[in-house]
């Protein structure tokens, strides 16, 4: 069935680089720069509870304290005094499409994000700056007891107290600067609740646009799939291009209950000027299972390692993804897996692609803890060098602290090879398709786990790196 | 001539990595609807012919030219032969892990003609050439010859060959390596491709198992790139009963 | 003498993830008796080779700095990894394994150097043998540099020894520099006593067609810290390393070994192959780095390591740089305890638990051990290995 996947239509370049004037009056932006005055104003614009509040503070004071990293890729460029931390339409958020405000409407439209829902979602939340614009729950889907609404709701709906429990606690805010930078400024984002037993047969899907220059987005996504239950959450990144630094540093957290399942896909194209510094991390409860779909295109300077914690015995999980690094882009990219229970088992599968002087790093780490008897942990990434202009680096580490597991890893970097790309050429297709097509098949294992409409959209994505744009 | 040449090889002499001359002013002289054989000992430089009339950019043409239907094909890239009419059947195709094989022949026709791919029709004449070959469908939806045994992909070329129907097509050493039955079925589906169209062949081979039942019009002995003798059907029989030494001698002295 | 040791060793070619401690590893111990800064004299001087004796240990680089700019070559496309730290070993002659800190105490201490050099165009078919008998109590400070001159060949076996129940301290440096189509084959035993610290440091370069081949068994010594950093400078220079380990008892063996890919063709073979038993720790870094412009080059990385017991931490850094599209690099690990079939298929021929273990564990480090030119020696660790196990 997989038709027309290897060569894709002709690519509107301009898909995703489109920029909306903002009409400034409709727009309230915050102040660049972050100080407690501007930490206070989010809080006091989120009306948030008192214990938020102070959260916040601590947050700040710990990004304070936090040094930067030592070992990924240079972040000199981003200021943090040119960022405005919020930015966010005037408008409220909608819970129908026909009222969203026109221009942002547009922009969606652009995107295919409300034909999408038509077509093949469960709910969709679409964020715009700081803040959802829209959120939408098919009726069947709400009838089943799924929650999905904004956070900002849910902190002071009848969830509050969920919300307290779990919020930062997987990702404390003193993991790293950049967690403690999101606790103090977050904003947005949606919370997903799927009650015990509940299948949701259909993907529900946030996407966000990040629209306004020298922005950051701080949305914090929380999904707590409940035991037995099962779900698939897709989120979808942009943004129009800029010359100055926009930031993203996102937080999600994921806990999947006993027996449930959930799968987390994520196609990022974030414009060229994008610094991505987000930190995502699921918990994984006895006889769970956690997918990771994860394709990177995007962003100037990426650090993105899902995390998943196999608390429970007999958990699971799988990261399967994709980075493509271009011109000017440093990826740095990868996944982490700590296994606590017995017969827990991860496999990690990438794929990673430089080109044009690109910096494509696949990073990982694999923790065995003492307890986690019988644990299976398989890790293979596959790099291909385009030119010896770029980077191709693979830097994975395993720590094993039992002998009762089973722990394979295998790398391989490599080029196309020519010789193919004459057979290719020998059926007559041109040197510039035989390489395209020889990189979506490359790419291939990671798209077939995406729905059809993303698999599409990535060999796009593919197609529109391969020609150079 | 009554009839025009398909294809002309004037005084192609061909090196690997300007060093090394493996071909020493080779004429050939194809028509339509022809088949010819190219034979000779290993290292012969069968191959290199074969690759080089493909354009594989390992071999550097260091002399002469090669005229394909009308036109000088001689610093034409692989891809624009093969749009032109050519094919090679590769001696050892090609593994290409995440296309299928039915994508990739679809892909393949798409580049050639340029027209749309029409999936129905498309897939009921895949299926009836699948079905002269032997070859199970559900090989159209496997990786492009992972996995493939030395017989399976060498009916994966020949189904290529008849799907992209071209106007000349080089056959190298398709016959080895393979099982009587598979050779038969390999066999089968060349005497398919001839007597569809006014299709031509050059077929490379050091043995002559393939040749039993195709009709040949013309032999070519290649030693130590050059050819030595051409002669009609029967120089494959002879070849067969006496082998090269003759040749080699010859080419000795 | 006595002396603190406080060194940041195997630092890491490139940083990572700091929660994890492996992106460098410290060796430090207070009141360390160091009574000997030179190392023992080779048994014979062979033919062909000549020796100069207890030069300054800064000195002795000379023959590094003198080609300094060919060694570290780098072509103008060069872009840095993430994190990368070669910064901190800049000031070496040669980069070793363990980096800087060694050149730091070598100085320090006035510790002297042996300068092994090979004549053009002789292949010398005796090994150059040195023998550390190390005695209870004692400090040793050795360096040495193998200077194998154009399309020469020398085998240099060093065998570090002691009473298996003794005490001390044993650190060692060896510089190597394989000139056009030379090849020096460097053989290290290590069965030093329970209580020793010890550390083995060696970096290399290979011009064209130059070959290091590095055979080493770290089978002894409480504390042990071990690396090598080899640069391929020229056209089709090799590196071939083979390592065999025995980790039991509460040791700590901690490795950095790193192939730096400059000149094209170059060729690294890389296989670690060991055991971990009791609550034994062990941390590898291996590093295959194809600089830009070392195309047509294949590094291979390998490790294959068997736990023995659930109270081991085994740490694995299996790191593939590349700048360079034409090139074949590869990692395989295989991390865990013995196959369950191969386990069964001894068993069903008579060999309980216990024996299939440790015919795996000779079979293991016997392989590498073979490897060994000297009978002689080949016995002795033979030996050693039937008594530990």
């Amino acid at each position: 069935m997989s038709e027309n996947k290897q060569i894709v239509a002709d690519i509107d370049h301009s898909l995703y680089d489109f920029k909306d004037i903002e009409n400034e009056q409709d727009f309230y932006r915050m102040k660049e720069g972050l100080t407690e005055e501007t930490v206070l104003k989010v809080s006091e614009e989120k009306n948030d509870p008192e214990w938020m509040r102070d959260f916040r503070l601590k947050c700040l004071k710990l990004y304070e304290e936090i040094k930067m990293p030592n070992w990924g890729p240079s972040i000199e460029g981003l200021d943090m005094d040119r960022i405005s931390s919020y930015v966010r339409h005037k408008s409220d958020m909608k819970g129908k499409w026909e009222d969203v405000p026109e221009d942002i409407k547009n922009t969606f439209e652009k995107l295919g994000i409300p034909q999408a829902e038509r077509e093949s979602l469960a709910g969709v939340g679409a964020q715009y700056d700081s803040e959802l614009v829209y959120h939408n729950v098919k009726d069947e889907v709400a009838a089943q007891g799924v929650i999905y609404t904004d956070l900002e709701s849910a902190l002071h709906g009848e969830y509050a107290d969920m919300i307290k429990e779990h919020f930062m606690k997987l990702v404390p805010p003193t993991d790293h600067k950049f967690a403690a930078l999101h606790g103090a400024v977050w904003s947005g984002g949606s919370f997903v609740y799927v009650p015990k037993g509940v299948k949701v047969d259909i993907p529900l899907q946030s996407y966000f646009r990040l629209n306004a220059a020298g922005a950051g987005q701080f949305e914090h996504t929380l999904i707590i799939v409940d035991e037995g239950a099962d779900l698939h959450f897709i989120e979808g990144c942009s943004a129009p291009k800029y010359n100055v630094a926009n930031l993203h540093a996102g937080c999600v957290e994921l806990f999947v209950g006993k027996n449930a399942r959930l799968r987390y896909s994520t196609i990022e194209n974030w414009s060229k000027n994008m610094y991505n510094l987000n930190t995502k991390r699921a918990v994984v409860e006895e006889g769970g299972i956690m997918e990771w779909v994860s394709g990177s295109f995007g962003s100037h300077t990426s650090y993105l390692y899902p995390m998943t914690i196999l608390k429970g015995n007999d958990s699971k999980m799988e990261f399967t993804g994709i980075t493509f690094a271009g011109k000017g882009q440093n990826l740095d990219t990868g996944a982490k897996v700590v296994h606590v229970g017995e017969r827990t088992s991860s496999v990690i599968s990438t794929k990673s692609i430089s080109k044009d002087g690109g910096i494509g790093t696949y990073r990982s780490s694999v923790t065995i803890q003492k307890t986690a008897k019988k644990a299976k942990a398989s890790v293979s990434c596959d790099s291909l060098m385009l030119d010896s202009i770029s980077r191709a680096d693979t830097i994975p580490a395993m720590d094993i602290r039992t002998n009762d597991a089973d722990v394979g890893h295998e790398a391989k970097i490599g080029r196309i090879s020519d010789e193919a790309v004459f057979y290719l050429m020998s059926r007559g297709i041109s040197e510039e398709d035989a390489k395209a097509m020889i990189v979506s098949g490359f790419a291939n294992p990671v798209s077939k786990e995406l729905p059809l409409e993303y698999a599409v959209e990535m060999n796009n994505l593919i197609k529109l790196e391969m020609s150079g744009h | 001539m009554s009839e025009q040449s398909l294809l002309q090889v004037k005084d192609l002499s061909v090196s690997i990595d300007n060093e090394l001359p493996i071909l020493n002013k080779i004429n050939l002289d194809i028509k339509p609807g022809e088949t010819h054989v190219l034979m000779g000992p290993n290292g012969a430089g069968k191959s290199t012919l074969g690759f080089t009339l493909m354009g594989n950019p390992h071999y550097q043409v260091t002399g002469g030219n090669i005229i394909f239907d009308g036109q000088d094909i001689t610093d034409f890239s692989t891809d624009k032969r093969a749009k032109a009419g050519m094919f090679l059947s590769f001696q050892n195709p090609y593994e290409v892990p995440g296309i299928s094989l039915g994508s990739f022949i679809r892909n393949a026709y798409h580049a050639q003609t340029g027209a749309p791919v029409k999936l129905l029709a498309f897939q009921k004449s895949l299926k009836a050439a699948m079905q002269i070959l032997s070859m199970d469908e559900s090989y159209a939806d496997r990786d492009l010859n992972v996995g493939f045994s030395g017989g399976e992909k060498k009916k994966a070329e020949i189904l290529q060959l008849l799907m992209l129907n071209p106007k000349f097509a080089i056959l190298d050493e398709t016959d080895s390596g393979l099982d009587v039955d598979a050779v038969r079925t390999v066999s089968k589906g060349v005497e398919e491709y001839q007597k569809k169209k006014d299709g031509a062949l050059l077929i490379i081979t050091h043995s002559t198992k393939i040749l039993e039942s195709l009709h040949v019009d013309y032999t070519h002995v290649l030693v130590k790139g050059n050819i030595v003798h051409t002669g009609d059907g029967s120089l494959v029989d002879e070849i067969n009963e006496h082998g090269f030494e003759k040749y080699i001698s010859a080419s000795n002295e | 003498m006595n002396t603190d040791l406080n060194m940041k060793v195997n630092v890491l070619p490139v940083y990572t993830y700091n929660f994890l401690h492996v992106n460098d590893s410290t060796l430090s111990f207070s009141d360390i008796s160091i009574d000997t800064c030179s190392g023992p004299e080779a048994d014979e001087v062979p033919v062909g080779v000549s020796l100069e004796r207890k030069i300054p240990f800064d000195k002795a680089g000379d023959v590094f700095r003198k080609n300094r700019s060919r060694i570290m070559s780098i072509s103008d496309d060069f872009v840095m990894p993430n994190g990368d730290t070669s910064d901190r070993d800049a000031e070496q002659a040669v980069r070793t394994g363990l980096g800087i800190d060694v050149d730091r105490l070598f100085v320090d201490l006035s510790a002297t150097t042996d300068i092994y050099t090979v004549s053009e165009n002789t292949v010398v078919s005796k090994p150059v043998i040195l023998r550390f008998n190390m005695q209870e109590g004692q400090g040793n400070l050795a360096s040495y540099v193998i200077h194998a001159k154009k399309n020469s060949e020398v085998t240099v076996i060093m065998d570090y020894s002691s009473e298996q129940s003794s005490s001390g301290f044993l650190g060692v440096s060896t510089r190597l520099l394989a000139e056009e189509g030379a090849k020096i084959n460097l053989i290290k035993t290590q069965l030093l006593g329970d209580g020793f610290i010890h550390f083995d440091d060696i970096g290399g370069a290979c011009f064209e067609k130059g070959q290091i081949n590095v055979v080493s068994l770290e089978l002894g010594a409480k504390n042990v810290w071990t690396g090598c950093y080899t640069n391929l400078v020229g056209k089709e220079a090799v590196f071939n390393c083979e390592m065999g380990y025995l980790c039991r008892e509460g040791r700590f063996l901690d490795i950095n070994y790193v192939t730096d890919h400059r000149g094209k063709k170059t060729d690294a073979q890389m296989q670690f192959k060991g055991v971990l038993m009791d609550n034994s720790q062990k941390t590898l870094r291996f590093t295959i780095d194809f600089k830009n412009g070392s195309s047509g080059s294949v590094g291979n990385e390998q490790e294959d390591t068997l736990l023995l017991s659930e109270d081991v931490i085994n740490r694995s850094m299996p790191i593939i740089l590349c700048q360079e599209e034409d090139v074949d690099g590869r990692h395989g690990a295989t991390i865990g305890q013995l196959g369950e079939d191969l386990l069964f298929y001894m068993q069903s021929r008579g060999i309980d638990e216990e024996m299939a273990k440790s015919i795996m564990v000779k079979a293991r480090l016997e392989s590498v051990a073979r490897l060994i030119p000297d009978p002689q020696l080949a016995q002795k660790v033979q030996y050693y290995i039937q008594n530990v196990i």
